[in-house]
C-alpha cells in the first residue's frame, strides 16, 4: 500500500512542480523516491500475511514485492538513461508525471486480487504510454504509432471488459479468490465462464504482445521515440506478463486443462513468429521489436507450467530481459540520435572502433538475449525450459530451442556488424559520464545476475 | 408482463439501431443511431430498477460524448461518403474471425438457458443507496474508485501535453 502511495505522490509532485518552478528538483526527488520505494520493498519483503488484503482489492505478497523491485530498479535505470528526454522545458513535468502514473499502474498489476484492479492497472499503465508514444509531435511515424496503439489498445480493453462481464455473470464475483473457490466447487463449468476466459486471455495476450495479437508491436515500437520503446519493452512488458501470470495463478489454475492447449499454441506461435520475422529485418529497432515478441513467447511458457518454480523463473526472465533491454535500447538510442533517428544495421558498422564501451555493452546485452552462457539470459531460458520439461511439455521446449537458435542468428548479425563492419564516414561517440556509468553498470548486472541467479530467484517465495 | 414486452421492444430497438450505426454510410446518421442505442440501453437500466445508472448513462453518453462525436465529425468534415480503402483480403479475414467469435458467443449463451444465476436477485441492487454503499464501503470498491482518479489525472495530463504549444 505504501508503495502505491509513494508512486502516486511522486507523480503528483512532478505534475505540480511546474507551477512552483521546481523543475530542477523533479529529477533528484524522483530518483530519491524510487530508491525509497526499493527500501520499502525491502522492508515489506517476507512480512506479508496471507489473510491481509488492502480494501479486499490488492495483496502485497512476495510475488508483488519481487516484481515491484524489478520494475523499480528498471525504472531507475530508465530515468538515468533518458535524461535528455526530459530536458525539453515545455513538457518536462508532463513526461515525468506520465511515466510515474504508468509505474503506479504497473504496481497495481503486480498486486491485484480483484479483476477491477487488474483492469484499472492495465488502463493506468497503458494510457500514459499511448501519449508518450506520440510524444514527438511533429513526427508522422510517432503520431501513427500512438494512434495505432491507442485504437488497438482500447479495443483490447473492450474485449477484456466483455470477458470480465461473462466471468462475473458465471461466478457472481470479481474477486480472484471467490472465482477460484467457485471453480473448485463447481462440477460442471458454465459455458459463459469459458467464453469470458477466452476473451480475457485474448486481451491479456494483446497486452503482452503475443502472437496472434502481436501485429501492433513492431509498428508501435518502431514509431515511438527510442526512449519510450525502451520503457515499453522493459517495464510495460514485465508488468503485463506479471499480471497475466498472477491472474491465472490466483484464479484460473484450478481449470488448467481447459486453457492449456490455447496457451501452448500461443507460446509456440509467438516464439516462432517473433524470431523468424526478426531474422528477416534490417533495421535494428525493428529487430529488437520482433525479438521482444519472441521473448513474450518464452515468458508465456511459465504461464503454461504455472507452479512456484515457474513464477521464480518468470521473475528471473523479466529481470534478465529488462537489464539487457535497457542496455540495448540505450546504445540504440545513442546510435540513432547521431543518425537522424534512423537505426539501419549499417549504422552499427565498426562500432567497436568508434566506441568500445557501447559496442561491448551492446554485445553483452545481445548475447544475454540470445541466451549464451554464462550471461543472465542463458539461465533465464534454462530455468524456463527445465520447468517445462519437468511438466512434460517437451515438444514446446524443442520449438523454443529451435527458435532461440534463429535468435542467435539475428543477434549475431548485429554483433558481426559492430566488430567487422567498416566504419566509413560514421561518427564517433562521446558518452556523458552518466551514460558511461550506466552502460558499465548494466553490463555488470547482466554478468552478475547470470553468475548468481539464486539472488533474484530467492526474492520470490510464494 | 408489461415489463417483458418493454424488454423485447427495447432489445429490438437497441440491436437494430446498433446495426444501423455500422451500416449507415453517412457518419452523422451513425452518430444519431448511436444516440438511439444509448437511450434504449438506458431503458434497460430503468427496467432493472437501476435509475441512477440509467440517468448517468443518458447524461454522459447520450449527452456529453455524443456532442463531442458530432463536433469532431463536423470539424473534420467527415460527412462525405468516403471510406479509406480496405482490401478484399482484410474484409474476408474480418468476416471469418468475427463470424467465429459470434458462433462461440451464440453457442455459449444458448446453453445457459434455464441455468440459475449466481448473483442474488434483488430488485433494489441498482438503487442509489446500494450503489453508494458498494462504491464507498471499506471492503467494496473504494480503492478502485480512488485509482480511477489517477487514471483521469493521467489522461488529463496526456491531453494537455499533446495539445500545448512549445515554449521557445
Amino acid at each position: 500500500m505504501n508503495e502505491l502511495l509513494t508512486l502516486t505522490g511522486l507523480g503528483l509532485f512532478s505534475m505540480i512542480a511546474e507551477i512552483f518552478n521546481f523543475r530542477k528538483a523533479i529529477f533528484p526527488v524522483i530518483v530519491l523516491g524510487l530508491l525509497g520505494l526499493l527500501g520499502l520493498c525491502y522492508m515489506d519483503w517476507g512480512s506479508y500475511n496471507s489473510t491481509v488484503t488492502h480494501f479486499s482489492m490488492m495483496k502485497v505478497d512476495n510475488f508483488s514485492i519481487a516484481f515491484t523491485s524489478v520494475l523499480t530498479a528498471t525504472a531507475l535505470f530508465w530515468f538515468m538513461m533518458s535524461r535528455s528526454f526530459f530536458e525539453d522545458q515545455t513538457s518536462m513535468s508532463d513526461h515525468f508525471s506520465l511515466v510515474l502514473f504508468a509505474l503506479t499502474g504497473a504496481f497495481c498489476l503486480t498486486s491485484f486480487t480483484n479483476i477491477t484492479m487488474l483492469f484499472l492497472g492495465v488502463e493506468v499503465l497503458s494510457l500514459p504510454v499511448y501519449v508518450l508514444t506520440g510524444s514527438r509531435k511533429r513526427d508522422v511515424a510517432s503520431n501513427e504509432a500512438s494512434f495505432k496503439y491507442f485504437l488497438m489498445g482500447s479495443f483490447a480493453s473492450a474485449v477484456f471488459l466483455f470477458g470480465t462481464a461473462f466471468i462475473y455473470g458465471a461466478t457472481g464475483s470479481f474477486n480472484l479468490e471467490n472465482i477460484a473457490t467457485y471453480l473448485s466447487t463447481q462440477p460442471q463449468l458454465s459455458p459463459l465462464f469459458l467464453v469470458g476466459l477466452l476473451l480475457m486471455l485474448s486481451a491479456m495476450a494483446f497486452k503482452v504482445g503475443a502472437a496472434p495479437f502481436h501485429f501492433w508491436t513492431p509498428d508501435v515500437y518502431e514509431g515511438a521515440p527510442t526512449i519510450v520503446t525502451a520503457f515499453m519493452s522493459t517495464i510495460v512488458k514485465t508488468a503485463a506478463v506479471a499480471a497475466f501470470f498472477r491472474l491465472f495463478y490466483l484464479s484460473f489454475s484450478g481449470i488448467h486443462g481447459e486453457y492449456a492447449d490455447i496457451i501452448w499454441a500461443m507460446a509456440a506461435l509467438t516464439m516462432v513468429v517473433g524470431n523468424v520475422i526478426a531474422a528477416a529485418q534490417n533495421n535494428v529497432k525493428r529487430i529488437l521489436a520482433y525479438s521482444s515478441v519472441g521473448h513474450a513467447g518464452f515468458m508465456l511458457i511459465t504461464i503454461l507450467v504455472m507452479n512456484d518454480f515457474a513464477a521464480k523463473s518468470l521473475l528471473y526472465y523479466t529481470a534478465a530481459y529488462s537489464a539487457a533491454g535497457i542496455a540495448a535500447f540505450l546504445v540504440l538510442y545513442l546510435v540513432g540520435s547521431a543518425n537522424n533517428g534512423e537505426t539501419p544495421l549499417n549504422a552499427f558498422d565498426g562500432l567497436v572502433k568508434r566506441n568500445p564501451i557501447m559496442a561491448g555493452t551492446m554485445t553483452m546485452a545481445l548475447l544475454s538475449m540470445a541466451g549464451i552462457p554464462p550471461l543472465a539470459g542463458f539461465f533465464a531460458k534454462y530455468f524456463i525450459f527445465v520447468s517445462a520439461v519437468e511438466n512434460g511439455y517437451i515438444g514446446l521446449v524443442v520449438i523454443a530451442i529451435l527458435s532461440s537458435l534463429v535468435g542467435v542468428y539475428y543477434y549475431f548479425k548485429i554483433i558481426i556488424a559492430m566488430f567487422f563492419g567498416k566504419p566509413d564516414n560514421l561518427p564517433t561517440y562521446f558518452l556523458t559520464p552518466i551514460h558511461r556509468f550506466l552502460l558499465l553498470f548494466v553490463a555488470a548486472i547482466i554478468v552478475l545476475t547470470g553468475l548468481f541467479p539464486d539472488f533474484v530467484m530467492g526474492l520470490m517465495t510464494i | 408482463m408489461i415489463s417483458q414486452y418493454l424488454f423485447y421492444f427495447l432489445s429490438f430497438v437497441s440491436v437494430m439501431s446498433a446495426l444501423m450505426v455500422v451500416f449507415s454510410k453517412n457518419p452523422v446518421y451513425s452518430v444519431l443511431f448511436l444516440i438511439l442505442t444509448f437511450f434504449s440501453i438506458a431503458g434497460h437500466y430503468f427496467l432493472l430498477n437501476a435509475q441512477f445508472l440509467g440517468m448517468v448513462h443518458i447524461i454522459v453518453y447520450a449527452g456529453a460524448i455524443m456532442v463531442l462525436f458530432l463536433y469532431v465529425i463536423m470539424m473534420l468534415n467527415l460527412n462525405k461518403e468516403d471510406e479509406p480503402g480496405t482490401t478484399t483480403m482484410s474484409k474476408i479475414a474480418a468476416t471469418i474471425s468475427g463470424g467465429i467469435l459470434m458462433l462461440v458467443l451464440v453457442a455459449a449463451t444458448r446453453s445457459v438457458h434455464g441455468m440459475e444465476s449466481p448473483v442474488a436477485d434483488s430488485s433494489q441492487i441498482g438503487s442509489i443507496e446500494n450503489l453508494g454503499k458498494v462504491l464507498f464501503a471499506e471492503n467494496g470498491f473504494l480503492l478502485p474508485f480512488e485509482i480511477s482518479s489517477i487514471l483521469f489525472l493521467a489522461s488529463m495530463v496526456g491531453a494537455v501535453f499533446l495539445s500545448k504549444k512549445e515554449i521557445r
